[in-house]
């Protein structure tokens, strides 16, 4: 609200208006987070606590039991959800966004590089064209893509998924990875030439150790979009190959509404996207705007 | 036949013939744009040929040639129509009130304060939740009749809950949306407040603007590529919206929220209609190429002379 | 070794024509400098020489033999960049030691090249330091000791010094022709600083516009510009420049006089004059003196001198050092 008064907060009336700020960010950041704050804990109460109104935050040991907005935390939930069939999910997930996000990255590169060199003619149409399919509606590709997958005997099958995956993050790999590479100084690159690199070598020998932050960078995207991809996971997969948000919603219409162990099962799912990307936050808005923000 | 020998494998189509010369002379770039090619461009073209016949799965014996008899049905159709204009709702409100608390959340934290970091982590988590998960919390937490939090408050207020999905359910899909990407606009206007030069403002300051002017005349002007930006990107992800009403309403209650992607999803899933589905979806690719047309111009403006 | 001959060489950027047909030919261990204003096309000359840009016509020959169409790594050339560009993410022996293992020497052997190299360039006790961790000069250092241990058949520098603070550029001037003293390479060196020039060189090529306006030693540079802009670029302040009658009277349209060949007097001399600024550096002081029917003349006096804004005094230009130009510009011959 106030930012553009940082340079003068010697005065007496900006350092209240920083305090409003800092309490007003606070408010808004906890009314936002709200509801996943609400999940992540419901997780950890007994059936009975999870719908309970107010809201309890406050995890206490049992001898406090009884508290108003505090809860007694337990682990019940997450021991019957890993028990039961969550794990096989979390494997098709994980195989489905590594994998796919390998390949993205073995593919991404070289074509990144290539794309940033002098020689290489064409490189707008190419880097429109790759960027477009990315825009345009997954529902304008749905029905042959279901076709042609029940068609190839791959309904239900990984591998499906890793191929479409792959095809889903390069253009925004290929565009990111660029934006690392046009950052490297020429000269570097000039003495590469000049010392003898080919532009192999010069690509696995000087280009991608001064760019290992941008492909962590790509990777990290990559992974997320993957890790939380939905449409394509309901159409082309059923039980052999389902991914995590199709558990929830298997176990939803298979369950019921148990609050708490749903939250437990929301939890587990979002838990590692959301880690990475608190990590990976500084590296987020290039990959979001195409490599257009830095 | 042309008295001159060509070496190209596709020597007899000109275009096929340069694209198979710069495939091969582009090795590295090459199985990239050949994968992209096939899994997205060979669909799209047969979403087209599919668009022209009469083809419903269950009645596989029917399947005709149609012409364009499956864009009349839909033109016709008034679901169609009204799930374009679900389509824009979501679309347009979504993205104004996404930028908006974006720039709020954004001139919120970009000056350093107690807890910057957690707050701006907060702040972002919303983007980072697999969205029917994100979608599933708002759904029981927070707007459900019984357990809903926001029915709680209500009641201590002594009045009755509201079934607010099933009452407000386009402004309940349009609050989700914004939750979720109003942090995605945050962190694009955050690197464009980032980029501005402090100087400037100062600048602008000893020319007698006050914080308001400083704010109208130089920080306004410096974010209006990174706003176009971040709601052009966003138009163009909010348009193709599929988890969050999945998980929400289902499309309904009724038609309430059901957008151009539900829509196809239902055609093709639960009345299996391949051919009417096709069109519906050639007919949106050809609506947003518009905005991603708008879009290139802007990324390409950003990003200088890509040749 | 280490003759580079350029014949009818030019460059175009798309329309823009950078280097009009150029013919240049440097001798095996001279000390060559491009110098010219910047955009002049003396970097894009050098690149194309170090194969790092493509001919648009025209040949480039290394000792006789035609290599336009060899790569920049075959040519046998060395650089070192402005910005250094040393590898970020390898120690200062992997850098010095890059283009060895390019071209498929022996580790043992890159090992004692580089040794002997660190040697030579007082780098020894950093050949485990990664670029980041060295200061401007000694990174100069790394980068010439990467072009050194290649052994080339010529080096060519493009503004290696502008990267560094003034008084460290004296030292690495210094530094440079020490070491084009003892190993009596061939250098093509680039700068847009005439001093560097005038200093380094034993044969300046002054550019504008890709075109060569004068090739020569430094002193004849300096005794006889071929024409008023390169009389104007080399030498520091400016050369004078005056037209109208006082030129006429040497049958010049401009005649041009060096402010270190002025005389000036408070008492008689050819022209008189108002002293405008003056500029007290020490050992010598410049002054602006207005000299009606010639306009302001820089003059360089030795020494400290005692003169106030407004003084009036009398200048006399040296009448063997008048440099007299037509009207194209163009050096006369000199007179007497």
């Amino acid at each position: 609200m106030v930012f553009w008064q940082r340079r003068t907060a010697a005065t007496r009336g900006i350092e209240r208006a920083s305090m409003i700020r800092t309490v007003l960010a606070w408010a808004v950041a906890l009314f936002v987070s709200f509801p996943f704050l609400y999940l992540a804990t419901s997780g950890f109460k007994t059936e009975v606590e999870a719908p309970k109104m107010p809201p309890a935050f406050v995890p206490v040991p049992e001898s406090l039991s009884g508290f108003p907005l505090a809860y007694t935390p337990t682990l019940e939930n997450y021991k019957l959800i890993l028990a039961g069939d969550f794990m096989p999910y979390f494997i098709n997930s994980a195989i489905a966004t590594l994998v796919s996000t390998l390949i993205v990255l073995l593919l991404a590169t070289p074509a990144a590089y290539a794309l940033t060199l002098p020689q290489t003619t064409g490189k707008r149409n190419v880097l429109f064209f790759l960027i477009s399919t990315r825009f345009l509606p997954a529902v304008g590709v749905i029905i042959p893509i279901f076709l042609a997958t029940r068609f190839l005997g791959l309904l239900d099958n990984v591998l499906a998924l890793i191929i479409l995956y792959t095809a889903m993050n390069l253009p925004i790999a290929v565009w990111m990875m660029r934006s690392f590479f046009q950052d490297l100084p020429a000269d570097v690159l000039d003495a590469g030439r000049m010392d003898g690199a080919g532009t192999i070598q010069e690509l696995i020998l000087i280009a991608l150790p001064m760019i290992k932050n941008g492909v962590l960078a790509t990777a990290f995207l990559a992974i997320i979009f993957a890790w939380n991809e939905f449409l394509l996971a309901l159409t082309l997969t059923t039980t052999k190959a389902a991914t995590v948000p199709l558990y929830m919603i298997s176990f939803m219409s298979a369950q019921g509404l148990w609050y708490a162990k749903m939250s437990a099962a929301g939890t587990l799912a979002a838990l590692p996207v959301v880690i990475l990307g608190w990590f990976g936050q500084k590296w987020l808005v290039r990959g979001l705007s195409m490599g257009a923000v830095k | 036949m042309t008295s001159e020998a060509n070496p190209a494998l596709f020597g007899r189509i000109p275009i096929l013939g340069r694209f198979g010369l710069w495939i091969w002379r582009n090795p590295l770039i090459a199985p990239a744009l050949l994968v992209v090619i096939v899994v997205t461009q060979a669909p799209f073209i047969l979403t087209v040929i599919y668009s022209l016949f009469r083809w419903n799965l269950q009645r596989p014996e029917n399947t005709a040639f149609n012409a364009f008899g499956n864009y009349v049905d839909i033109v016709r159709d008034t679901r169609f129509l009204d799930s374009i204009v679900t389509s824009l709702t979501f679309t347009v409100g979504a993205v104004l009130l996404s930028l908006l608390v974006g720039l709020i959340y954004a001139l919120l934290v970009h000056d350093r304060f107690f807890g910057r970091g957690i707050v701006r982590t907060l702040l972002i988590t919303p983007f980072l939740i697999m969205p029917i998960i994100g979608a599933l919390a708002w759904k029981y937490t927070v707007l459900s009749p019984i357990f809903g939090v926001v029915n709680w408050i209500v009641r201590q207020f002594g009045a009755a809950p509201i079934d607010w999905i099933g009452m407000y359910p386009v402004a309940s899909v349009v609050a989700v949306l914004v939750w979720r990407w109003a942090p995605f606009m945050m962190i694009i206007i955050l690197a464009g407040l980032q980029a501005l030069d402090d100087d400037q403002r100062e600048a602008a300051r000893m020319d007698g603007a006050g914080p308001l002017g400083e704010i109208r005349f130089v920080v306004l002007p410096h974010l209006k590529k990174y706003l176009q930006l971040s709601a052009l990107l966003g138009s163009i992800f909010i348009v193709n919206e599929f988890d969050v009403i999945f998980m929400l309403t289902q499309g309904g209650p009724g038609t309430a929220t059901t957008n151009v992607p539900f829509l196809i999803y239902q055609s093709v899933f639960y009345s299996f209609d391949i051919g009417h589905a096709a069109a519906m979806a050639v007919v949106t690719v050809l609506g947003t190429i518009i905005i991603v047309t708008y879009l290139l111009k802007l990324l390409g403006s950003l990003m200088g002379d890509l040749d | 070794m280490g003759s580079i001959t350029i014949s009818k060489v030019t460059k175009h950027f798309g329309a823009l024509e950078v280097i009009p047909p150029l013919d240049l030919h440097i001798e095996e261990g001279e000390f060559v400098v491009f110098v010219g204003p910047s955009g002049c096309g003396k970097t894009t000359l050098l690149r194309l020489i170090a194969g790092l840009e493509d001919v648009t016509s025209g040949s480039v020959a290394i000792d006789g033999t035609d290599v336009t169409q060899v790569a920049a790594a075959r040519r046998g050339l060395a650089m070192v960049f402005q910005s250094y560009a040393l590898y970020p993410h390898m120690t200062v022996r992997e850098n010095i030691g890059f283009p060895l293992r390019m071209a498929g020497i022996g580790k043992a052997e890159i090992a004692r090249k580089v040794e002997t190299v660190a040697e030579t360039l007082n780098l020894t006790g950093h050949l485990d330091a990664r670029p980041g961790q060295m200061s401007g000069g000694q990174r100069q250092r790394v980068a010439i000791g990467r072009a050194i241990v290649r052994e080339p058949k010529a080096f060519l520098f493009d503004e290696p010094l502008s990267n560094l603070d003034a008084s460290l550029r004296v030292n690495m001037r210094l530094e440079i022709s020490e070491l084009h003293q003892r190993l009596q390479t061939t250098a093509i060196y680039v700068t847009h600083d005439q001093v560097e020039a005038m200093t380094m060189a034993t044969k300046i090529v002054v550019l504008r516009s890709g075109i060569i306006e004068q090739v020569g030693s430094p002193m004849e540079l300096y005794n006889q510009p071929r024409n008023l802009f390169v009389a104007g670029f080399i030498g520091s302040p400016k050369m004078n420049f005056i037209t109208g009658e006082k030129a006429a009277q040497h049958d010049a349209a401009t005649i041009g006089v060096r402010p270190e060949h002025i005389a000036l007097s408070k008492d008689a001399g050819a022209w008189q004059g108002a002293v405008g600024i003056v500029e007290h550096l020490g050992s010598d002081t410049f002054l602006h003196v207005n000299v009606s029917g010639a306009g302001p003349l820089t003059v360089r006096v030795a020494g400290e001198l005692a003169v106030n804004f407004g003084d009036t005094v009398f200048v006399t230009p040296d009448a063997n050092r008048i440099h007299r130009f037509d009207a194209a510009g163009n050096a006369l011959p000199r007179r007497n």
